[in-house]
């Protein structure tokens, strides 16, 4: 086993021929808030749906190089790509709880799916647990059976890791999670985070330095598909080796 | 957001140079009034203690104030983190030109002895420590830094002989005691001025490089 949740070696990524990852190396230790920064269009979300292979489901996406995750290359051969996503939860930009299932049932129905756990009572005190892990129990425990269009969107994202959490996964992949959230369900986001990752490797693309300068202890900074620079996040924000991440996280980058 | 930060970082710079130059000239005019007994224009150092006073406050608070506005990082924290610093140790040459005003006006009426030694060298010395650390500040340059490990030696080296040399008109005559009690406190408010000049060269060498040394 390797000491790293997610490693890549000379990752490349393209859309038909345009290549916006250009081989990046780098590795992510377990349990960690890992911020992936860059400004937008430089290939963040390409790069963090690649450690799920959710680019596959993109004809036009080609991926070369390696992923390992926990020391396994995602894209070698003989590998059954609905374990390695089951290691891996993944929260996207947009809160997307299913509109038409109740908050209970937004949860269940992963399980329920997957069939991970059997009987009513195993099904009610693991979701419970979830909503007790995303910060939201305490929130939300006398209306389970109310829809998510009631939930500010800052908790419909904390019922969206929720949903991931009851999975079990190992890692945690978060979009630009707070996009579209206020400032009080930002930071209550934010705080999440930073208790989740006692338990979770936890990678987080953010087009704000100023997100990842808050809650990441390594930081890598993409740029034009490139991994410019990356290290822990104190020692990037007060002293970064390159010219272009200097800019960057100084907000002065044209 | 970032551009203006920019534009405030250089309004601090300039600040603090302002500050750097009136420590300067305030040291220079301290010594060259005690050289030529020139009360006068030791009373004016006197008058000029608070308005350095006055631009440390101001810079201070117009640092907090950025830290707590615009959250820098990188180059700009340190910027502001060296500024920070800066003024305090210009402060405090302000204060050594104070005391050194202070003495001149008490040794106005007397020649001096074996022309004050060799305090005026020293000081030229001293403020050309300062002189070449705040030019570093500005231009955000290593090259005035260099030697400065050499040069604080030197100044140290100078200590010690104005004190060999005072102890030995004391001997000689004990007439000499009082003014020579002065030339050796003046000497070691020099030498602490030096020491203030290699402070302040260690914080331009972090905002630089990101590094922190020791020069001494
Ligand atoms: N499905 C796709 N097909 C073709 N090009 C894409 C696709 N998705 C993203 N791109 C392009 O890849 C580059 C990187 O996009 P993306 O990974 O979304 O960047 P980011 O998340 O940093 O904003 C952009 O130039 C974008 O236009
Ligand atoms: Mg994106």
């Amino acid at each position: 086993m390797s000491n790293y949740a997610i490693e890549t070696r000379n990752l490349k990524i393209a859309y038909g021929k345009k290549e916006v990852i250009k081989g990046v190396n780098f590795k992510i230790p377990e349990k960690i808030v890992f911020a992936l920064m860059g400004p937008s269009g430089c290939g963040k979300s390409t790069l963090l749906r690649s450690f799920n292979r959710l680019l596959d489901l993109n004809k036009d996406a080609r991926v070369s190089g390696e992923a390992l995750l926990f020391g396994q290359n995602i894209y070698g051969e003989n590998v059954d790509v609905m374990s390695v996503r089951r290691e891996i939860g993944m929260v996207f930009q947009y809160p997307n709880p299913f509109p038409h299932l109740t908050i209970y049932e937004n949860i269940a129905i992963g399980l329920r799916l997957n069939k991970i756990v059997q009987g009513r009572e195993e099904l009610d005190s693991r979701i419970k647990w979830a909503l007790e892990k995303a910060s939201l129990l305490d929130e939300v425990e006398d209306r389970l059976d109310d829809y998510p269009s009631a939930l500010s969107g800052g908790q419909k994202q904390r019922l969206v890791i929720a949903r991931v959490l009851a999975m079990k996964p190992k890692v945690l992949l978060l979009d630009e999670p707070t996009a579209n959230v206020d400032p009080v369900g930002t930071k209550n986001i934010e705080n999440l985070l930073m208790e989740l990752k006692k338990e979770y490797t936890i990678v987080l693309v953010t087009h704000e330095p100023a997100q990842a300068s808050r809650i990441s202890d390594y930081v890598g900074f993409l740029y034009l598909g490139e991994l410019v620079e990356s290290g822990p996040t104190a020692r990037i924000f007060e002293n970064p080796k390159h010219e272009l991440t200097d800019r960057y996280v100084r907000g002065i980058l044209a | 957001m970032g551009e203006i930060l920019v534009g405030k970082i250089k309004e601090l710079k300039s600040d603090v140079l302002d500050m750097g130059k009136l420590a300067v000239t305030m040291l220079k005019d301290a010594v060259e009034a005690l050289k030529s007994q020139n009360t006068q224009l030791a009373e004016t150092v006197l008058d000029r203690k608070t308005e350095i006073a006055r631009m440390d406050e101001a810079i201070e608070e117009k640092a907090l104030r950025m830290i707590a506005l615009y959250h820098p990082v990188s180059r700009d924290m340190r910027t502001i983190a060296a500024a920070l610093k800066m003024i305090t140790y210009l402060t405090r040459i302000g204060r050594y030109a104070k005391d050194i005003a202070k003495t001149a006006v008490l040794l106005a009426n007397e020649p001096h002895l074996s022309k004050l030694v060799e305090i005026p060298y020293m000081a030229d010395k001293v403020v050309g420590m300062i002189d070449d650390a705040l030019t570093a500040f500005e231009n955000e340059e290593l090259a005035p830094l260099e030697n400065f490990a050499e040069r604080d030696d030197e100044i140290d080296a100078l200590y010690y002989s104005i004190f060999r040399e005072s102890i030995t008109y004391m001997m000689e005559d004990a007439k000499n005691i009082t003014k020579c009690i002065h030339y050796i406190i003046i000497a070691r408010y020099l030498e602490r001025c030096g020491d203030h000049a290699c402070k302040i060269a260690e914080k331009v060498h972090y905002m630089v490089t990101g590094e922190h040394i020791e020069i001494k």
